[in-house]
């Protein structure tokens, strides 16, 4: 599968060929950066006086090279394919196989932080469990009640919660079963069917 | 076990046979259980026609230091004889004493739970629901092809009040390690009972 690119794509990303190939391996870890921190845009003004271009020039050459990167790496398009699709730039061997080797070093990180993007529950993190015996309350007096305490920890957006949760003996045992169950799910004729399909 | 004044006074009166006699005991004593132990209880359970010619404000007192006495049984896991003693002080005879301990040994495991379930505690899981989904892209992001489950847990307050279930996503190995350590919380359980 190839990848369209526009026309305003293809002259943000004309500004590539006409400075050194160190000078695109740095806007290569500048995108990087961005995408994982958000972007600066004092980096582009230091860049600019270097080159002596406009900051402007040098922030579209960066998000030119930025949604090549992440567009390739959302669609996972193949070596070959990410050539073919870079031969219409016109660019140089050189430079062309420069811009492969940032898609391929950093297609599975970029992946990652795509997959943050996505609508998301929070997930879990971690279960802290304690068991516990309740003697007496202020209403009863002589009980012997076991109970699991447990803490559930999630994290949705970077951020994490926990909550304390409690449950009975019996509930636990049935909490276990259907979860174990659930697990076991992936494991029977029909989802295997579809995982070795989907692809 | 310890009375107010307030209940003893109340608990004298239904000692009195020329206050009660020993049907309309037997009725306020049933009526006194019925309004703690029934959901739908309510104040007609006095209304009964063997108990009309009793004064309204000596009834609500009677029945209402029954219902006390009973609770301070209840929450102090009184015996037989304990429970004798008390009534004896509060000039209760035999007859009634004993009426009193068939009725309240009758009701004693639902007094049990109600008054266990009274009181503080984290939110209850009471239930857990699960799916399992295939994913296969989103619109930042094809080619995914990931098993990912939604564990949904049903949780309560305390007074059964329903709250907003949790939950959350996880991959097959975080559910494997959630499930292991519910394996854990278990085998815990089990090793305690058999202590």
């Amino acid at each position: 599968m190839l990848l369209e690119l526009s026309e305003e794509h293809r002259e943000h990303l004309s500004f590539l060929p006409k400075v050194d190939y160190a000078v695109v391996a740095e806007f290569g870890r500048i995108s990087l950066e961005f995408l994982r921190k958000g972007s600066n845009p004092k980096v582009y003004e230091g860049a600019a006086r270097k080159l002596s271009v406009s900051s402007n020039t040098v922030q579209h050459g960066v998000e030119g090279l930025t949604y090549l990167l992440t567009e390739s790496s959302k669609l996972m398009i193949s070596e070959l394919d990410f050539q073919d699709s870079v031969l219409v730039l016109g660019f140089s061997e050189d430079l062309n196989k420069l811009l492969l080797q940032l898609y391929l070093d950093n297609r599975k990180e970029i992946r990652t932080i795509l997959s943050e993007l996505a609508p998301v529950f929070p997930s879990y993190h971690n279960l802290e469990w304690r068991l516990d015996v309740q003697l007496a309350s202020r209403c009863l007096r002589q009980q012997i009640k076991p109970t699991m305490t447990l803490k559930l920890h999630l994290s949705q957006d970077g951020e994490q919660s926990s909550q304390v949760l409690q449950t009975d003996p019996a509930t636990l045992l049935h909490l276990i079963q259907q979860l174990e169950e659930a697990l076991g799910e992936m494991k029977t004729n029909h989802c295997r069917r579809i995982v070795r399909n989907i692809k | 076990m310890e009375l107010s004044e307030y209940v003893q006074r109340g608990c004298q009166m239904l000692a009195d046979p020329g206050c009660f006699d020993l049907a309309a005991f037997a009725l306020v004593l049933r009526a006194a259980f019925r309004s703690l132990l029934e959901a739908r209880a309510d104040e007609a359970v006095l209304d009964h026609p063997d108990l009309k010619h009793i004064d309204p404000l000596v009834l609500k007192h009677s029945h209402a230091a029954l219902a006390t006495c009973i609770l301070e049984a209840g929450k102090q896991k009184a015996d037989k004889s304990t429970l004798s003693t008390c009534l004896e002080d509060c000039k209760f005879d035999r007859e009634r004493i004993e009426l009193f301990c068939t009725e309240y040994q009758k009701n004693k495991n639902s007094l049990e739970i109600l008054l266990g379930s009274i009181g503080r505690c984290p939110l209850l899981i009471t239930d857990v629901s699960w799916r399992l989904e295939y994913q296969i892209k989103t619109n930042q992001l094809h080619k995914l092809y990931r098993p990912s489950y939604l564990v949904t847990l049903n949780v309560e307050n305390e007074d059964s009040r329903s709250h907003p279930d949790i939950s959350f996503n996880c991959t097959m190995e975080q559910l494997q390690d959630l499930v292991g350590k519910l394996k854990d919380a278990a085998k815990s359980l089990e090793r305690a009972a058999q202590m």
